[in-house]
């Protein structure tokens, strides 16, 4: 693999990895604040399934460079700036409401089926491999948050409308999913990873039948509240987020655990 | 249900640990409706990864009684308040051994009602030594997983083991503490 490619792939899985580690901590922070009890066991299982995705794409990160994948993934999560992570700005919103997060978290699990389902194609093996396990336990999330979706949508008149609210919060944000990172160009044309425009056909196919069948009206797509925001800009929350995710491991950088 | 009661209806939970083994009571969990119960069953209950067929079944349709009950007439009771359906259906037959043990799934009976399936299971499942209690339900109560739902639901379980308590250090670590403190007099 020649350096540019390497790179490439360095970018895409730090953006991946980082997507998932922002978005399991915000749903971590809903356990022993669930609904209900066993909705609390139910998506802290799913976060502890997003860390652990974040986990398995910086440790495949770190092999690509020669890095320890043991030690790596922790560096990145623990001692890097706001500034360089590379999720996009839809994980690192709070969690909001119930609703807020079980919609955050259909729009991401329909997004990441496509694209692990056309991961699985790539052409660095470890990254199909990958992609291919992860994705069995992507399917159980859909089914979980496309049920409480659902459920929202058509349960009562105010859960339809905290839905609806939601929807309008991120349906803007979604876009930036489908964002091509700078030279992702050459790892879609070498059959590396998906290309962005059809992964947004894919999944605008896919949700929004879906959320008019529960009830919601769609925002239009393409319009003035669509700003194309770049995976290096975050906002404040994310310095929240990291100031509390990061404190304990920077008490005593050396500490083993 | 009271109207104090905020919790969504509960639905009893089975599970069947391999190809072949029997069903097993493992407990309930509160849910609006048999699809969530399903998902939500999953994550109370198949954290270790041994499961490959999830059942659960409204808990409020479920008719058990302990042998003891039986002895004392509990079935000639249900009978009178009960009322039978007039078509024959599929039961699913529990029993457990012992008091301390867990309601198994050890067979089918055709009954018109609850209580009559129970009669039929007394005769049909007894065996030499009768079980301590009895739990049956109809068969077309269940909302149950299916062979396609072990990939997703059940099998990612075993990528993801447990930390231990015997995975952390802390008693070595402590010692080592301990034996330095003595060292040095403190």
């Amino acid at each position: 693999m020649n350096a540019d490619l390497e790179k490439a792939l360095e970018n895409y899985l730090l953006a991946m990895g980082d997507d998932e580690l922002i978005l399991g901590h915000r749903n971590s922070e809903w356990c022993g604040h669930a609904p209900i009890l066993e909705e609390d066991i139910a998506f802290a299982n799913i976060a502890l399934d997003e860390i652990g995705h974040a986990s398995v794409w910086y440790s495949l990160l770190a092999e690509l460079i020669g890095e320890d994948s043991q030690s790596y993934p922790d560096r990145l999560v623990f001692f890097r700036e706001a500034r360089d992570f590379r999720n996009a700005q839809v994980m690192e919103l709070p969690k909001g409401d119930w609703a807020f997060s079980m919609l955050r978290q259909y729009l991401f699990d329909v997004f990441e089926n496509k694209q692990l389902l056309a991961l699985s194609g790539s052409a660095h093996r470890p990254l199909a491999e990958a992609a291919a396990k992860i994705r069995t336990e992507e399917v159980y999330h859909l089914r979980h948050t496309a049920a409480w979706v659902r459920r929202l949508g058509l349960g009562t008149e105010e859960s339809n409308q905290r839905l609806q609210s939601a929807l309008n919060e991120l349906w803007p944000l979604t876009s930036q999913l489908f964002v091509h990172l700078q030279d992702q160009a050459v790892l879609v044309s070498g059959g590396y990873v998906p290309g962005g425009e059809k992964l947004r056909q894919e999944w605008e196919n896919a949700v929004v039948p879906f959320l008019e069948e529960c009830g919601l009206g769609v925002p239009e797509t393409g319009a003035d509240g669509d700003v194309i925001i770049g995976r290096d800009t975050h906002t404040l929350h994310l310095n929240v987020l990291l100031t509390e995710m990061q404190s304990v491991a920077r008490l005593d950088e050396q500490a083993t655990w | 249900m009271a109207s104090s009661d905020t919790q969504w209806p509960r639905f009893q939970v089975f599970l069947q640990e391999k190809e072949g083994a029997a069903h097993q009571d493992v407990g309930s969990v509160h849910a609006p409706d048999p699809e969530l119960a399903l998902l939500n069953a999953r994550d109370v209950f198949v954290r270790r990864p041994d499961c490959v067929s999830l059942w659960v079944v409204p808990a409020d349709q479920i008719f058990a009684r302990t042998a003891q009950e039986i002895a004392a007439g509990a079935l000639h009771e249900a009978k009178k308040s009960g009322k039978p359906g007039s078509n024959p259906e599929t039961y699913c037959i529990f029993s457990k051994k012992k008091s301390a043990g867990t309601q198994t799934f050890v067979g089918e009976v055709e009954a018109r009602g609850p209580v009559e399936a129970m009669e039929q299971a007394l005769a049909k499942f007894a065996g030499a030594k009768p079980p301590f209690a009895w739990l049956v339900f109809s068969q077309r109560l269940i909302v149950s997983s299916t062979p396609e739902d072990i990939e997703s639901m059940f099998a990612p379980a075993y990528e993801k083991p447990f930390r231990l308590a015997t995975d952390f250090h802390t008693l070595t670590e402590m010692r080592k503490i301990m034996a330095k403190q003595k060292e040095e007099g403190t």
